[in-house]
């Protein structure tokens, strides 16, 4: 099989809210910025060459449009060219990659144009919370008066009851995404606030959401664009001198409703090491992992992109992580469903440092969603971006900030979620 | 071969009209007014320049007329007060939500049966809102709590009243009500405790911190609906 599928170039156009500038405009940008650096690229390549173009976004509710993704490969000038959009929530951009990555090693296309987008400033706050909120069940989910945050909130507090994860956890995970963001010139957290660090009490100071977590803890909203050129090795090889490749692919699911994990016979069995640690003093339920405590999908997703990439140890073997942070306490859950450590372990990463930007295990290093921004259909694009400019050594002329660039990272991992965990997928990157 | 329709209307409690004539008028996609603005725009923010846009407001409105399908009878319970879920004949695992059909995968989306629940259950997970649906807004700080009912192998998701958002905890009994009267969706569904609640451990500061975020927000809901 053509197994390797490389990363020509990535670029962003960045998270901010509002943008006021259109989802085409935005996605214009970002497309422009890899013509420009991919000089042998001509746009009458993708029906010359038979390429094909994969379109990420999220929401028809935020702007009221339906098939945006039309508006957009006919503003890019990509007539005729074949292209479809992927849609699953927050996990809408990671598919998008892992689905153009599968279509390269069909062999249908030599290359694959990812682009994603969205756009989150034209409703009131609250009615983009509740367009946000309609991916859940609108029966049984969004309609007990829950919203995302709320859902979050109780896993989180499920956390802190059966792992003992702490309310100053979330609020170091916070400062570690903010203060990582400071120099990234594609962040909204700067865009906003500004180039100073902050510390625990800031985080402390922002508002309750909903207990445990802050507004410092949840993802922005935002706006902006991004886009990655995949392609097979040929293509890849002729296209750039610096390629970075897509080593592994993987993607889960679990239940729609949070609520209904705890007995789920699906999970029964398939993770025992994780079923054994359970606390004595919690009442363990009949299937005790994922439970409300982790992400079961994470887990799926995670394994099936590190066996496809070979990986056997992923702790040792990869050089940065970039984890789908909707909410702080995720940083944490994702840790510990990646494999990087033990379930219930993942505040101990933390607290020793390990995911610091100098530490063994970096994470975060764009800011993540709570800092550089949660535009959906553009946010893991934007991550996979972020650790392909780290790999490729690009970060000093990409970021304007060469002291930010991690030194010879090896293998890069990015994964993304939807709903609470309903979907998950996952990349491995390598140079 | 028979024809499923025409539909018998058994039941109804009949919208206002009115207010949805109204309101639907307003929902006209005209835009009611506009602003030009000029701020900074680019790709990044090494690059940026100034922009000026136009924005419009752009207003419209929807009704849905959703079908509760095969879940049906739980919502038909709640309007006479009664709290239903389903039960797999084959597995034995219970559903509240329900399900037409058991997803326990040995069962091969076997048919589910009705049963009438307990109107007692424990929370398994909770949180505090300090920012709940807008509709809610003058409720908070409103805890809410993931509750396994009595019996049942899921947890539904509801609101708590009669409790201090401080004291909710993970294994409390609670007692489950349907509002007296039901509008017919999951939110005449609500929780009040059934036992002395404990609280959960907190750190001085922690507590300090969660007494002063409940007061900021009772003082801004008091100063938003005035009482
Ligand atoms: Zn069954």
């Amino acid at each position: 099989m053509a197994k390797k599928v490389g990363i020509v170039a990535g670029s962003i156009s960045r998270f901010d809210n509002p943008r006021h500038t259109l989802q085409e405009e935005m996605c214009a940008e970002a497309v422009k910025m890899i013509l420009d650096e991919v000089p042998d690229l001509e746009l009458g390549d993708f029906v010359k060459k038979g390429y094909a173009c994969c379109y990420s976004y999220f929401s028809d509710i935020l702007e009221q449009q339906q098939c945006m993704h039309w508006i957009i490969n006919d503003y890019l000038g990509l007539s005729a060219v074949p292209c479809y959009r992927v849609e699953s929530g927050g996990a809408t951009p990671i598919d998008a990659i892992v689905n153009a990555a599968l279509w390269i090693r069909s062999g249908m296309f030599p290359a694959v144009l990812v682009v994603g987008w969205e756009k989150m400033d034209e409703l009131p706050i609250q009615k983009v919370n509740e367009a946000i909120a309609i991916a859940g069940d609108t029966d049984w989910d969004f309609v007990s008066g829950f919203t995302y945050n709320a859902f979050y909130a109780t896993m989180e507090a499920r956390r802190m009851h059966v792992y003992g994860e702490t309310e100053e956890d979330l609020a170091q995970v916070s400062v570690l995404c903010h203060n990582n963001s400071l120099e990234n010139p594609y962040a909204q957290w700067p865009a906003q606030h500004g180039f100073s660090k902050i510390t625990i009490d800031d985080v402390y100071k922002s508002r309750l959401i909903s207990w445990p977590y802050r507004l410092y803890e949840c993802a922005m909203t935002s706006e902006g664009a991004s886009a990655l050129l995949l392609a097979n090795e040929e293509t890849t090889k002729k296209l750039t001198d610096n390629p970075v490749w897509i080593s592994g692919v993987g993607f889960g699911s679990d239940t729609m409703r949070a609520g209904d994990r705890p007995d789920n016979p699906a999970w029964k069995g398939l993770y025992p090491e994780d079923e054994k640690i359970w606390p004595k003093h919690v009442p363990a339920p009949m299937s005790p992992y994922p439970d409300l405590c982790n992400f079961g999908a994470l887990r799926v997703s995670a394994r099936m992109a590190y066996k496809d990439a070979g990986i056997r140890n992923p702790r040792k073997e990869i050089s940065l992580v970039e984890i789908f942070d909707p909410y702080a306490g995720v940083v944490l859950a994702g840790l510990e469903d990646f494999d990087f450590c033990k379930r219930g372990e993942g505040k101990k990463l933390l607290r020793e440092g390990v995911i610091q930007p100098h530490g063994e295990l970096p994470c975060q290093l764009s800011g993540a969603l709570t800092a550089q921004g949660h535009a959906v259909g553009s946010t893991s694009v934007a991550q996979v971006v972020d650790v392909y400019w780290q790999l490729s050594n690009q970060i000093g002329k990409k970021w304007g900030a060469p002291g930010r660039q991690l030194s010879k990272p090896k293998k890069g991992f990015i994964h993304g979620h939807g709903g609470t965990g309903c979907q998950a997928g996952a990349v491995v990157l390598e140079v | 071969m028979k024809q499923p329709g025409p539909e018998k209307v058994l039941k109804e409690q009949k919208i206002d009209e009115k207010w949805w004539d109204n309101w639907i008028r307003k929902g006209g996609w005209r835009p009611e007014g506009w602003k030009i603005i000029e701020m900074n725009d680019g790709p990044t923010l090494n690059n940026l320049r100034p922009e000026k846009f136009l924005i419009v407001h752009r207003p419209h409105g929807n009704m849905f007329h959703h079908s509760y399908g095969k879940t049906s009878k739980f919502f038909m319970g709640l309007l006479e007060g009664k709290l239903y879920g389903t039960k797999c004949p084959k597995c034995g695992l219970v559903y509240c939500p329900p399900r037409a059909h058991c997803f326990n995968p040995k069962c091969r989306l076997e048919e589910t049966k009705w049963v009438e629940l307990s109107k007692k259950g424990e929370v398994h997970a909770h949180t505090v809102m300090a920012i709940a649906w807008p509709s809610m807004a003058h409720l908070q700080p409103l805890v809410g709590a993931m509750v396994r009912i009595d019996g049942t192998n899921t947890c539904l998701p509801m609101t708590m009243r009669d409790i201090d958002p401080e004291k909710v905890n993970i294994g409390l009994r609670v007692n489950i009500h349907i509002e007296k009267q039901p509008k017919g969706d999951l939110l005449d569904v609500y929780a009040t405790p059934a036992e002395k609640p404990k609280a959960p451990k907190r750190t001085p500061e922690e507590l300090k911190r969660f007494r002063e975020d409940m007061e900021k927000t009772r003082a801004w809901v008091k100063k938003t609906f005035g009482k």
